[in-house]
């Protein structure tokens, strides 16, 4: 059975994990919950940076590209002259595109966001799991249930 | 750091506003309810007998319907300003108002989107202004400020509802927690399933930066484009560089002022002094202050220039706002937005709350009146004197005015007894 | 050890040696083109103001962003004066401007020179008042700063307006004024990348966090200052090409027509936007010093590229002057930062958070 450790507060909290951490439980096998983010689980826990920032210029760039192109390109797929600007009017094209970047970046990021952190997360919501306004470390058992045969 | 005690407080005290409605509460709602409805039949008359039911024509095209979109709109930037901008900038005091600010921006978004629809008239037909390939093999033609609009307001929209979403889904797993049965089950579904494993935390804290990082740029930037709708016209008062930023400063300053309407009656019915405490009023007060200033100094540029270069019509259009027929209200709107203002530099009146939303009163006035000047008089005092008319508001405008502004408040009314209507989780990390 | 710090008496002796020796090149009899003293004063105008004015804001918003170089910005305040001082010079060269044979009632001589030298004079007085304030050691009072700042305003849309716009009069930009306040600040904070470049490394020995990361704050705002300025820009730029009249578009199709505006203009928007933007995109590069130093000084010189951007369709100018008079007046901009110690000395607020 997993063990599971609550705390009320911050400091004994980061002191008993990283007690946990030096008595040699691998950090996999610890599942850590905070009420809100705390920057030192992650140097503890040695986490990678997040990714997130590719997502976020991916879709940057995306959108620029996209929204120039798509002003540009119907405009020259019926080239009529109005307002007499150039049918490729490039500064106001480049507004279409930077309000797509913002646009594309965000929703980029926001579904970077979902993919990462592995949310929607339907256990959680079937098995009842709740938010605790607690700290908790919960400790997996010594033979994970990943060492079956393959 | 916060021992448990404390954290349960805190959100039994924010929680507290979510609970069973008061008489007076269900008063306001019904009474917001009322005026959006009669706003609505108002619209519904419009739409039946045609837009000769509004006092727009000519030469005046443009009147209050603009005029409600652009001050719409400039309301919802103080949300995206407060959450977004205050965010990177490590201001403390935006934990007080950033969730109420930013449903307002949602709010206010909402109502000023309906604005160019009722403006158009056949109102049926307002999908045309979306590019999407069709039959008829048309395109919306990307060179006109108006597409740049639909660009810019959809954009707005869906950031700000995304990231309005994102700061409520650990607040909303606290909420499934502390209600119970079904309702509860609906919150936990919101909450995308929410448990605040490390992981979690580690992008969630990356993607609300990110989001902060976009929407600061898109905050000044839908503004911009809402006074290129007017700036990159060549009529005289609307055709002058320095409109983008002032009607940024501008919306910043109404919106803000709408912040403090809302939150002090907020703070002091579901009883959250502590949360939001005084001196945090007055920091928003003083950001009031400060786009105050920026707009007094583009209303001297922009008199001074026009005398400056010598231009004809440009002097023309300046001297009949100061000096015509909309002279009331031009005086009313410099008074409101230029000069009462300049009371904050006292400290004592900033942190006077019931000064400051009368304050925030008239500053919203002031900034009505802001954009139905620009708006009017330009249009009424064109280069050709044979073409010069004026324009008043007929009942159905200023009715559907007021009905939006009962939508406004039947949504924010809504908002604080579903949503919490402080972050819990910054709160608690405060 | 010799020291080769300033004390504030010596500051003051050589900024007049300074102004004395420019006025002594102007009227001299030594060139025969004026207009490089205008050009100077234009651009030293925005960053002299500009670093004062950094310094102003982050103490007047509690901010602790670049706390520990506020008083090097400060320290620069004997060189408002400066300002003053050369623009009294420029006195005999106001036929510069298309105004000066019709003058009217905002342009003429007299009102032209007597409202700039007030607004330029109580700048310096303002300044000097809130960097007095700061060694006083009392609590700081925000008055100090609020008044640098309105004067501070006051004195850059003059800057935008009469030193620049007038020169091609009648052609008006309301943003002139909002634009140049706003660009003295990017100017300012480019300063305190500079003397992130003297101060870094001895820094580095006293306290380490913090200056890494107000490395990296300097870092943020260019690039914050990048995106701001772009858009600024933009919105000039827009509303000029589209609306297209004649009377407008002229200022900008002129300068693009020909050499060397042209290549200023790419200079100024690569040196003002596009390499800050990309340069400082990553965030590891905000906290690089090669970086964030770099692009400091390609600020700057975007900022020079574009005054020459503006006024040289309008006025002649000596080259050689030109370079003389900026090289004279950067050594003094380093002498005064580098003697920040000794001119500020127990800058409590300053240096705290």
């Amino acid at each position: 059975m997993a063990r599971q450790l609550f705390f009320d507060d911050q400091q004994t909290f980061l002191q008993q994990l990283e007690q946990l951490l030096s008595d040699g439980i691998p950090s996999g096998q610890l599942d850590v919950r905070t009420p809100y983010h705390l920057s030192e689980i992650d140097t503890l826990l040695g986490q990678p940076p997040s990714k997130l920032p590719l997502f976020a210029l991916g879709g940057a760039l995306a959108g620029f590209g996209g929204g120039f192109l798509l002003a540009a390109l119907t405009s020259l797929d019926w080239p009529v002259i109005t307002g007499g600007k150039p049918i490729v009017a490039v500064p106001a094209f480049l507004l279409i595109g930077y309000l797509m970047t913002i646009l594309i970046g965000s929703l980029a990021s926001f579904a970077g966001f979902l993919l990462l952190a592995r949310l929607p997360q339907v256990d959680a919501l079937l098995e009842e799991q709740d938010f605790d306004s607690r700290f908790i470390i919960t400790i997996a058992d010594e033979v994970a249930p990943c060492t079956t045969p393959n | 750091m916060q021992n448990t005690s404390s954290t349960e407080q805190i959100e039994q005290d924010v929680l507290a506003a979510m609970s069973r409605p008061s008489r007076c509460y269900l008063a306001c709602i019904f009474l917001a309810g009322l005026v959006f409805l009669g706003g609505m039949a108002l619209w519904s008359r419009q739409i039946a007998l045609g837009m000769g039911v509004a006092g727009i024509s000519h030469p005046v095209g443009w009147g209050v319907y603009i005029t409600d979109f652009v001050f719409w709109v400039g309301i919802a930037h103080s949300g995206t300003l407060i959450s977004a901008v205050l965010y990177i900038f490590r201001a403390r005091f935006r934990t007080s108002f950033n969730r109420a600010a930013e449903a307002m921006t949602i709010f206010a978004l909402m109502v000023a989107g309906l604005f160019p629809l009722i403006h158009l008239g056949r109102v049926w037909l307002a999908y045309f202004l979306f590019p999407y390939p069709n039959q008829r093999q048309l395109w919306v033609n990307f060179r006109s400020p108006l597409v740049w609009d639909v660009f810019a307001v959809s954009t707005y929209m869906l950031v700000s509802l995304v990231f309005f979403f994102v700061g409520l889904v650990p607040d909303l797993a606290i909420v499934a927690r502390r209600r119970p049965g079904f309702i509860g089950k609906i919150y936990r579904l919101a909450s995308l399933g929410w448990v605040g494993n490390s992981q979690q935390w580690r992008h969630y804290t990356k993607l609300y930066f990110f989001l902060a990082a976009f929407a600061t740029p898109l905050v000044a930037s839908v503004h911009s484009i809402v006074s290129w709708d007017f700036a990159v016209s060549i009529v005289p008062g609307w055709h002058t560089t320095i409109f983008a930023p002032y009607f940024v400063a501008g919306a910043i300053l109404s919106g803000t002022a709408m912040v403090i309407t809302l939150v002090i009656p907020m703070r002091r019915l579901l009883r959250l002094e502590t949360y939001i405490p005084i001196s945090h009023i007055e920091s928003i007060a003083k950001i009031l202050l400060l786009t105050s200033l920026i707009v007094g100094f583009a209303y001297v540029v922009e008199q001074g220039l026009a005398f400056y270069s010598g231009n004809l019509y440009e002097m023309e259009q300046f001297r009949f706002r100061a000096l015509g027929d909309y002279r009331l209200l031009f005086w009313i709107m410099v008074s409101c937005n230029a000069i009462l203002p300049l009371t904050l530099f006292v400290g004592r009146l900033r942190r006077n709350l019931a000064y400051l939303f009368i304050l925030s009163l008239l500053v919203n006035v002031g900034m009505w009146l802001e954009r139905f000047v620009i708006v009017v008089t330009s249009l009424a005092r064109d280069f050709d004197p044979y073409a010069w008319g004026n324009y008043t508001p007929s009942f159905t405008e200023i009715g559907i005015t007021a009905g939006s502004f009962g939508l406004f408040f039947l949504l924010f009314l809504l908002f604080i007894k579903i949503l919490p209507v402080l972050s819990i989780t910054e709160l608690k990390e405060r | 050890m010799h020291d080769t710090k300033l004390s504030i008496g010596g500051c003051y002796s050589l900024l007049l040696i300074l102004a004395a020796t420019i006025g002594l090149i102007e009227y001299g009899g030594l060139i025969a083109q004026p207009g490089s003293l205008l050009l100077t004063l234009t651009f030293w105008g925005s960053i002299i103001q500009g670093a004062v004015a950094v310094a102003a804001v982050t103490a007047l918003v509690r901010a602790q962003w670049i706390a520990s170089l506020r008083r090097e910005l400060l320290a620069l305040y004997p060189l408002l004066l400066l300002l003053a001082l050369l623009f009294a010079l420029l006195w005999p060269q106001l036929d510069l401007f298309p105004w000066s044979d019709h003058p009217t009632i905002w342009l003429n001589r007299p009102f032209f020179m007597g409202r700039n030298l007030v607004s330029l004079l109580l700048t310096f007085l303002a300044g000097r008042q809130l960097a007095l304030h700061s060694t006083s050691g009392a609590p700081f009072k925000d008055r100090y700063a609020v008044i640098y700042l309105a004067t501070f305003v006051l004195s850059q849309s003059l800057l935008g307006f009469d030193w620049l716009m007038s020169a091609a009069f009648p052609w008006i930009s309301t943003m002139f004024g909002l634009y140049f306040f706003t660009e003295a600040l990017y100017a300012g904070i480019a300063v305190s990348g500079l003397a992130m470049l003297l101060y870094f490394r001895p820094r580095m020995q006293t306290a380490p966090k913090d200056t890494v990361r107000h490395l990296r704050d300097v870092g943020l705002l260019l690039f914050g200052f990048s995106i701001l300025w772009a858009g600024l820009f933009f919105a000039q730029f827009l509303l000029i090409w589209y609306a297209n009249l004649p009377e407008e578009v002229h200022f900008v199709t002129e300068r693009l027509a020909s050499f060397p505006e042209r290549e200023l203009c790419w200079l100024f928007l690569l040196g003002l936007f596009l390499v800050p933007f990309v340069a400082l995109l990553g965030s590891q590069a905000k906290g690089d010093l090669r970086f964030v130093s770099a692009v400091s000084l390609l600020v700057l010189s975007g900022l020079f590229a574009e005054r020459l951007f503006i006024l040289l369709p309008a006025i002649p100018y000596h080259g050689g002057a030109l370079l003389l008079y900026n090289g004279l007046i950067f050594v003094m901009l380093l002498l005064v930062l580098h003697s920040s110690e000794r001119l500020l000395p127990s800058a409590s607020f300053l240096t705290k958070d």
